[in-house]
């Protein structure tokens, strides 16, 4: 139904386009955008123990978790933070993200370094869609309160806090500096 | 959701605040880390104090403490009540910030969201209840629930341009999840729109300069499908998408809603505030090789910044 002041758009106007992918920043930009007057950023080894890794699933497990890299931020010999650089696979997207953590543990900042939508969006999407059936306001909420917003990328924000809780977790686990 | 390409030559950025993705991009002769963090300090600060899930937020405190005391609040949420409440008046009531114990009730919120324990609306005061006093108070004649879920995101955007307009950037773009907002451009930037049922997918229909745009739609909410209908205080149907082109991201994130929920009498309130509204519904391709098909419609304000494609503007 048409109502006053609507008309119609002809579709020989429009084109459907790609999904969308954009890569915003390099590991070392995003090292050098946290830490400014590091003079070095020293790869730090994740060797993590059956327990601790079973620790790390119960605090957050995001899909697609894998070790992350992890440097240590150095101005001469003084420790200034450290720097994660990890990634969440959602059901429709891949994110690639960088954490950089002051030398209290404290989050200085999260910069997204890639996001891109994945192929087969449509069919994983009615299995995804089918695991949420007959859910009700009383079921947990968390899956909930990301499918009320409207974009898609409401979703793998949901994944990155996940990860951000799974990271500082895993940091907690290092040795100290 | 809308999103674009980025003109050549330009670098972008993106952080997670405001429950989504928000990407900055600036022309490379533009881009610096303090401008970045410039915007970014915006939108952070928009997440921190409008959001409905934070104990600390104002809307938090609007929800506790304003029913018996003035709370006094953030410029920026002042900003975005004020603006709530003028399009509460002139959409007869379908733009309501203090629909959030009903949203609850139909499960798009959860409860314990700005604050409330009440799983009710019954106690509730409409935006009638909220007053807005002198000196960023914020002040009400029964208990108040807010959501700004449908306002503050543009207004974010808005303010994230300010600053980056203030650092002497001379163009830039920002989209916080499907709302964004470019400014300073000379050329069109052509805006692509997800298909609503086939958020794969996305559709051209126009083209912007020094423009908001926001979009409206359930692309992924299978099962709570539709949007609450504040006068009538049920859930309707919407299964399409609605996409508004404004002078700022707040009124096209607000203008979406109004122009979803009553199409109809929307004309008038879109040429009020020179916006313009697109209207996408279709089928996306359920099962087996058929491809998404689409329909469109448009209305509202010719204005100087947007430019439809040349079939439709015959």
């Amino acid at each position: 139904m048409m109502h006053d002041g609507w008309r119609i758009l002809p579709l020989a106007a429009l084109a459907v386009a790609p999904a969308y992918a954009a890569e915003y920043m390099t590991v070392e930009a995003a090292q050098r955008a946290a830490f400014p007057d590091a003079s070095a950023f020293v790869p730090i080894p994740v060797n993590l123990s059956t327990e601790a890794r079973a620790h790390l699933v119960e605090v957050a497990h995001p899909p697609g978790a894998r070790d992350p890299r992890v440097w240590r931020a150095m101005s001469g010999g003084k420790t200034l933070g450290t720097f994660f650089a990890d990634a969440v696979i959602g059901k429709q997207e891949y994110i690639g993200y960088a954490l950089a953590l002051d030398a209290a543990g404290r989050v200085l900042r999260l910069d997204v370094l890639e996001y891109r939508e994945t192929h087969g969006w449509e069919i994983r999407n009615e299995r995804w869609r089918s695991q949420f059936a007959g859910k009700s306001a009383a079921d947990p909420v968390e899956v909930n309160r990301d499918i009320a917003n409207i974009s898609g990328a409401t979703l793998s924000c949901r994944h990155v806090t996940d990860g951000v809780r799974r990271l500082l977790a895993l940091n907690a686990l290092l040795p100290a500096p | 959701m809308p999103c674009c390409p980025h003109p050549e030559g330009w670098v972008a950025r993106a952080q997670v605040w405001l429950g989504t993705l928000v990407e900055v991009a600036l022309p490379s002769t533009d881009a610096s880390d303090a401008r970045f963090a410039a915007a970014f300090a915006q939108i952070a600060h928009a997440h921190h104090t409008m959001s409905a899930h934070d104990a600390s937020s104002d809307l938090a405190r609007i929800a506790r403490e304003a029913h018996r005391a003035t709370v006094p609040v953030d410029a920026g949420t002042y900003a975005v009540l004020q603006l709530a409440q003028q399009l509460f008046r002139e959409s007869g009531g379908t733009f309501d910030v203090a629909r959030a114990p009903l949203l609850a009730r139909h499960g798009l919120l959860p409860p314990g969201a700005a604050g409330n324990t009440h799983d009710s609306g019954a106690h509730f005061g409409g935006m009638d209840a909220l007053h807005l006093e002198p000196g960023l108070g914020v002040r009400a004649t029964a208990p108040v629930a807010l959501d700004l879920g449908g306002i503050a995101k543009g207004y974010a955007v808005d303010r994230a341009v300010d600053a980056l307009r203030a650092t002497g950037a001379r163009a830039g773009l920002i989209n916080a999840g499907g709302d964004l907002r470019v400014f300073g451009t000379d050329d069109w930037m052509p805006v692509r729109v997800r298909h609503p049922a086939a958020p794969a997918h996305a559709l051209q229909l126009f083209e912007v300069r020094d423009a908001a745009v926001a979009t409206s739609a359930d692309y992924f909410r299978d099962g709570h499908r539709g949007l609450v209908d504040p006068r009538t205080r049920s859930l309707r149907s919407f299964s399409g998408s609605v996409t508004v082109v404004a002078p700022t991201c707040a009124l096209a994130d607000a203008l979406t809603k109004i122009v979803a929920l009553q199409p109809a009498e929307s004309a008038a309130i879109l040429a009020r505030h020179g916006a313009h509204a697109f209207t996408i519904c279709g089928e996306g391709p359920h099962s087996g090789p058929q491809r998404a098909t689409a329909c469109a419609t448009t209305c509202g304000a010719t204005t100087a910044n947007l430019r439809l494609p040349l079939a439709a503007a015959a």
